[in-house]
């Protein structure tokens, strides 16, 4: 499938970029004129990867995080990557209620949120190295 | 993001304004954790209505809220969720915790 339309942002891990990178991907996405629910459902998703990035990649300190659109004719692709720490067990970070951060009172439910809301989600990450996200979302028209 | 105060008898109601997410948490728990040790007071109403975007982290701050506020025998409810707040509250079964006005 051609993209009709695609764009990639890089941004430092400051938590200000939560806000902004939200902001960033609805308003790409809002030419397809999609429905408000799902414009919300992406401001989650991505809102959900980005805090992932910042806090438990780079551990609240200073690194780079790419996010990508991908608009095609009838859905969004988002990419989220960050080059930090990684992740070890994929599937047990991806499990409802798990976090390795209790202390900042962290739910655990991001991946789940990421996975409810959007209509894929894939999690390619190396410890070491760095996590990819990769999240799709079908476009409703109004 | 901003929160305004009020207490009615025993209950603090907690307004929140904006954006929850993990940037504006922090502060956010701050202060509404000093504000509800400094008042007389035993329960917790957060008021959503003036939320304009929530994340996970907004889970966060209200199991934090809950478990604060039963360490002193009190009761935290949430009132005037928007419905993409409703969505979050039932996906992580918050609204079986807390008391809900949905
Ligand atoms: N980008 C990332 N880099 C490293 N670890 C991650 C990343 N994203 C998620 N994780 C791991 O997966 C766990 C679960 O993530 P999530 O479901 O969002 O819950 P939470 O953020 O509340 O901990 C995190 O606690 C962390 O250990
Ligand atoms: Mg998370």
């Amino acid at each position: 499938m051609q993209p009709v339309n695609k764009m990639k942002t890089e941004f430092i891990s400051k938590s200000v970029n939560e806000g902004f990178a939200r902001v960033v991907a609805a308003s790409f996405v809002a030419q397809a004129d999609p429905s408000i629910d799902i414009l919300a459902d992406i401001r989650t998703a991505v809102s959900e990867a980005v805090t992932n990035a910042i806090i438990h990649g780079y551990e609240e300190k200073d690194g780079i995080i790419t996010m990508e659109c991908i608009l095609y004719s009838d859905h969004v692709s988002i990419t989220i990557e960050d080059f930090g720490k990684g992740i070890d067990d994929i599937e047990k970070a991806k499990a409802p209620l798990y976090t390795s951060r209790p202390e900042l009172e962290r739910s655990g439910m991001g991946f789940t949120v990421m996975e409810t809301f959007m209509d894929s989600l894939e999690v390619e990450s190396v410890p070491g190295k760095g996590t990819k996200i990769h999240m799709t979302k079908q476009l409703e028209y109004r | 993001m901003d929160v305004r105060f009020k207490r009615d008898g025993i209950a603090l109601i907690v307004t929140i304004e904006g954006d929850i997410d993990h940037h504006t948490s922090k502060i956010l728990k701050e202060r509404i954790d000093s504000k509800f040790i400094i008042e007389p007071v035993k329960d917790m109403i957060l008021d959503l209505s003036r939320v304009t975007f929530m994340d996970s982290a907004g889970i966060g701050l209200i199991m934090g809220r809950r478990q604060r506020v039963s360490s002193v025998g009190g009761k935290l409810s949430i009132i005037n969720p928007k419905p993409e707040i409703i969505k979050m509250l039932k996906m992580s079964n918050v609204d079986k915790l807390v008391r809900t006005d949905v």
